[in-house]
């Protein structure tokens, strides 16, 4: 998994790419969230566009990013879910956490 | 089951993406649903990576062993470790809410039970744990 950081309208944006599956993948998401959360960023969407695969390891890197932020009075939404991640969110019910979007705009509109 | 393919590799991260690959084509070549296709790869994927953590402790000295078998009515796959096994039905008397997020693991064994049709744990002495997922792809 790689990541890169981007700001919008006071929203940060995690643009993932790659496989996001456990193992170390958890503790550079989790590194990265408390880097932003020390700087202030408390308004997150990751962009999951390019995550080529993902597993339900993966799904609890995502769980862990949204509570550390949640505790913190800030927030996490997902934009570009692919199919195959839907699959995983539905069959779980964590589509009832996670705000999804499909166009960025929305997702940073949403935070104002 | 007219048709078998069998890999095994290390128990290592980077080749669960060389497995999805495998049951990708697999799939794709037979021709089954695109919703079916996910539930059957997204399957796989979770009993290898249970395979690989649980059963085989990330010992990359040990290999998870895989298995796919199909026909026009149903697909099958098994996916062995070396490991020690688990009792699977105390595990699901006792399976926290996947929705729950204070747990952030767990959900593997739900996914493979809610998207497949019958999944199945059987422990073989001084072989390990092999796990059957079959789901039917008659449309």
């Amino acid at each position: 998994m790689k990541y890169k950081i981007r700001e919008r309208e006071g929203v940060v944006i995690i643009d993932l790419s790659g496989k996001l599956m456990g193992g170390s993948d958890a503790d550079i998401f989790k590194e990265c969230i408390y880097d932003l959360l020390e700087d202030g960023k408390k308004k997150i969407i990751v962009n999951l566009g390019k995550v080529t695969w993902i597993n339900s390891a993966g799904v609890g890197i995502l769980i862990t990013g949204y509570t550390t932020m949640r505790k913190k009075e800030g927030d996490l939404k997902l934009l570009n879910v692919s199919e195959k991640i839907k699959s995983i969110l539905y069959v779980t019910k964590l589509n009832l956490i996670f705000e999804c979007y499909e166009s960025e705009e929305d997702a940073v509109k949403s935070y104002s | 089951m007219t048709e078998k393919i069998s890999l095994q590799f290390p128990s290592k991260y980077k080749y669960l993406n060389l497995v999805d690959i495998l049951c990708n084509g697999i799939i794709r070549d037979i021709g089954v649903d695109p919703q079916t296709a996910t539930e059957i790869a997204v399957s796989v994927i979770e009993a290898c990576t249970n395979a690989l953590e649980h059963g085989n402790k990330s010992n990359p000295e040990v290999n998870v062993r895989v298995r796919f078998m199909w026909d026009d009515q149903k697909f099958v796959a098994d996916v062995s470790d070396s490991g020690e096994g688990f009792d699977y039905m105390d595990y699901l008397r006792h399976i926290p809410d996947p929705s729950d997020i204070e747990h952030i693991r767990g959900r593997g064994i739900f996914i493979m039970k809610e998207m497949m049709d019958d999944l199945r744990f059987e422990y073989i002495e001084n072989e390990g744990m092999k796990v059957t997922l079959e789901k039917s792809i008659s449309g």
